[in-house]
């Protein structure tokens, strides 16, 4: 359904700004003059009109729309979208300040100056960066966004996207808590993640092309001038919560589908075969979503699984799921993603099972239930 | 999408996180621990679309009196916005919509039917020192999750003859009725259940969903990994309880 204008889906530059006088002009100047008023003449449906009915339709429909969702798997499906969007919104907001806080207060030729020439070593940097954000997946997409922006190499960006929800100090924590008196299940989580990570970098640095991420992921941020720092603050972070918002409710809505789908019987039958195992709980934490900072205690709830596919779980979770995949998307570009994921989740396995086999005592012990 | 519906729809989505974070709500969907999140989250998300809208009138004013070009602070805006379509803004309406108008309930007996219970985390890793004996007292209520790694795990039989009290809702199954509760451990995507059957038949007459607390033995020896931990529970007494407002363990 294709609305008038362009205003609806998005507006064109150059029209905005009269766009707004005029409207103020209509409503705060009774003595409005004559040509402010031609613009009523076409009936123009713009988003506010659209929002304001949809708003009303769904006041009105409220007892059919709850009716609606009386179904019991409707229910429960709802109720986990809810909670992904309650529960990662603020991450995503605490995302787009440190964003928008970039973009204002650090100016590109600072981080060129901290960050090695050298992209292969800015790789590493970027890696253990982010054991200084501690946060989810969520926040370290706008961050990521905002440093490629200020002229950070890509390779170094990326890295820290993969990092910085895996390695940081509370998702640590979170592990030793889970797994109590398994302290090597920390260690091989951190490895497996950081490996991921700064393997994704180098990659990235040998075959990558820039011509993947979409022009305005890109687009350098002019230096600002003291004087507007705030105005550009407040400004960035804006902009990037409405953009990357749609795309973490899109990831919510498609993890809650799939959570309801799914059959979690599967967690119970992998006991016994090791690579199987492996691939399902790679799958799973995909399709999950799971927050980071949570994935650990519901791998350790699954009791009958061995230890190398938990930790396959923990390593593929923070690095790619489907609702980084559809932040990505939204970030940085379709073609961009679509070659990303794949290749993180391929990496992201094999650098889990790598540090499994190393510091959980081999493939022989983790193979061994309990 | 035009810059104004934006800045509405982050009041809007900013003002229902506020609303269930204060309200209390959130507990259906989070744990405890998140509500300094979600309120500051909800608070700087309002705080962002009401102070470009207030930045937008102020221009336009003062665009307006100077009849000039439009003032700098727009410009600076414009320059760093938005040539593309923001398409994808408008599924922030969806959780606006669920959160205001749906208001999903907390997960209940739906989940523990799709969801294979399990002994709550870490229970696996404890040895029978983790079990010290259970408080004294005629009744003593526990949560179901510790309840659970008990009866499952616990070589010293601290439950055995003890009269526990539970409370946690009803779910009927083809293996009989149970009480079940969920365990989160950050959001309720993470829930898992943890179940008790309750033999003798009294509490068939309860509706799935409905809040119970019993008081009962566990039956010794019954929650094994074949039943995914859920314990037998003879019961001796029954009885409705309102629905808490914090309906899960962690």
């Amino acid at each position: 359904m294709r609305l008038t204008g362009r205003d609806v889906w998005g507006w064109a530059r150059p029209s905005r700004a009269p766009g707004i006088i005029s409207r103020v002009a209509t409503t705060s100047d009774t003595s409005a003059p004559p040509d402010s008023r031609s613009g009523w003449r076409r009936v123009r449906v713009t988003s506010i009109e659209v929002l304001c009915a949809v708003l009303l339709i769904a006041i009105l429909g409220q007892s059919w729309l709850q009716q609606l969702f009386d179904v019991p798997a409707l229910r429960t499906g709802s109720t986990v979208f809810v909670a992904v969007c309650v529960q990662a919104l603020p991450f995503l907001v605490l995302g787009v300040l440190i964003s928008g806080a970039i973009a204002a207060f650090v100016p590109a030729r600072v981080l060129q100056k901290v960050l090695p020439r050298r992209e292969g070593a800015a790789v590493g940097v970027a890696g253990l960066a982010g054991i200084a954000l501690p946060g989810c997946e969520c926040a370290s997409v706008p961050v990521a966004r905002r440093l490629m922006g200020q002229g950070v190499a890509p390779a170094a960006a990326l890295t820290f996207l993969l990092a910085a929800p895996a390695v940081n100090p509370v998702v640590l924590v979170a592990t030793a808590v889970a797994f109590p008196g398994k302290p090597e299940m920390v260690l091989a989580r951190f490895a497996g993640s950081l490996a991921t990570a700064m393997v994704m970098g180098w990659l990235w640095a040998r075959w990558g092309k820039l011509s993947w991420i979409t022009e305005r992921a890109l687009r350098r941020m002019p230096d600002v001038e003291s004087g507007a720092r705030w105005t550009t603050f407040l400004e960035t972070a804006r902009t990037d919560l409405v953009e990357a918002g749609g795309f973490l409710v899109l990831g919510a809505l498609i993890s809650s589908a799939m959570g309801v789908l799914v059959p979690h019987r599967w967690f119970g039958v992998l006991g016994d075969q090791l690579v199987l195992g492996v691939l399902v709980m790679a799958v799973l934490a995909v399709v999950l979503a799971l927050c980071s900072e949570a994935d650990a205690f519901v791998a350790a709830s699954l009791t009958a699984l061995p230890l190398l596919p938990k930790l396959v779980f923990l390593v593929v979770g923070p690095a790619i799921d489907i609702k980084l995949f559809a932040l990505q998307a939204g970030t940085f570009g379709k073609s961009f993603a679509l070659r990303f994921a794949p290749v993180t989740f391929v990496v992201a396995i094999t650098c889990g099972v790598a540090s499994g086999a190393l510091l959980l005592g081999g493939l022989s012990y983790a193979g061994g239930v309990k | 999408m035009r810059r104004e519906t934006q800045n509405v729809l982050l009041i809007l989505l900013g003002g229902a996180l506020l609303k269930i974070a204060i309200n209390g709500d959130y507990l259906r969907y989070v744990k405890p621990s998140q509500q300094p999140w979600v309120i500051v989250g909800g608070a700087v998300m309002a705080g962002l679309g009401v102070v470009a809208i207030i930045g937008d009138l102020l221009a336009a004013r003062s665009a307006a009196m100077a009849d000039g070009p439009p003032a700098k602070h727009t410009e600076h805006v414009a320059e760093d916005g938005h040539h593309h379509p923001a398409r994808s803004a408008w599924l922030l309406m969806v959780p606006v919509l669920a959160v205001f108008l749906v208001a999903p309930p907390a997960l209940g007996a739906d989940s523990v039917t799709r969801t294979d219970s399990r002994a709550p985390q870490s229970a696996a890793t404890m040895d029978a020192a983790a079990f010290p004996p259970l408080p004294a007292g005629e009744v003593v209520p526990l949560p179901v999750s510790a309840f659970v790694s008990r009866a499952g795990w616990d070589g010293n039989g601290t439950l055995n003859g003890r009269r526990i009290s539970l409370s946690g809702f009803v779910v009927h199954t083809q293996g009989g009725t149970l009480l079940a509760r969920m365990v989160i451990s950050c959001c309720a995507a993470d829930a898992y259940p943890v179940t008790v059957r309750l033999t003798g038949g009294a509490a068939d007459r309860f509706n799935s969903d409905a809040w119970i607390e019993v008081t009962g033995k566990v039956v010794p020896g019954t929650a094994t990994k074949a039943n995914s931990y859920t314990p037998d529970f003879t019961l001796d007494s029954i009885r409705p309880v309102p629905t808490p407002k914090d309906p899960y363990e962690y």
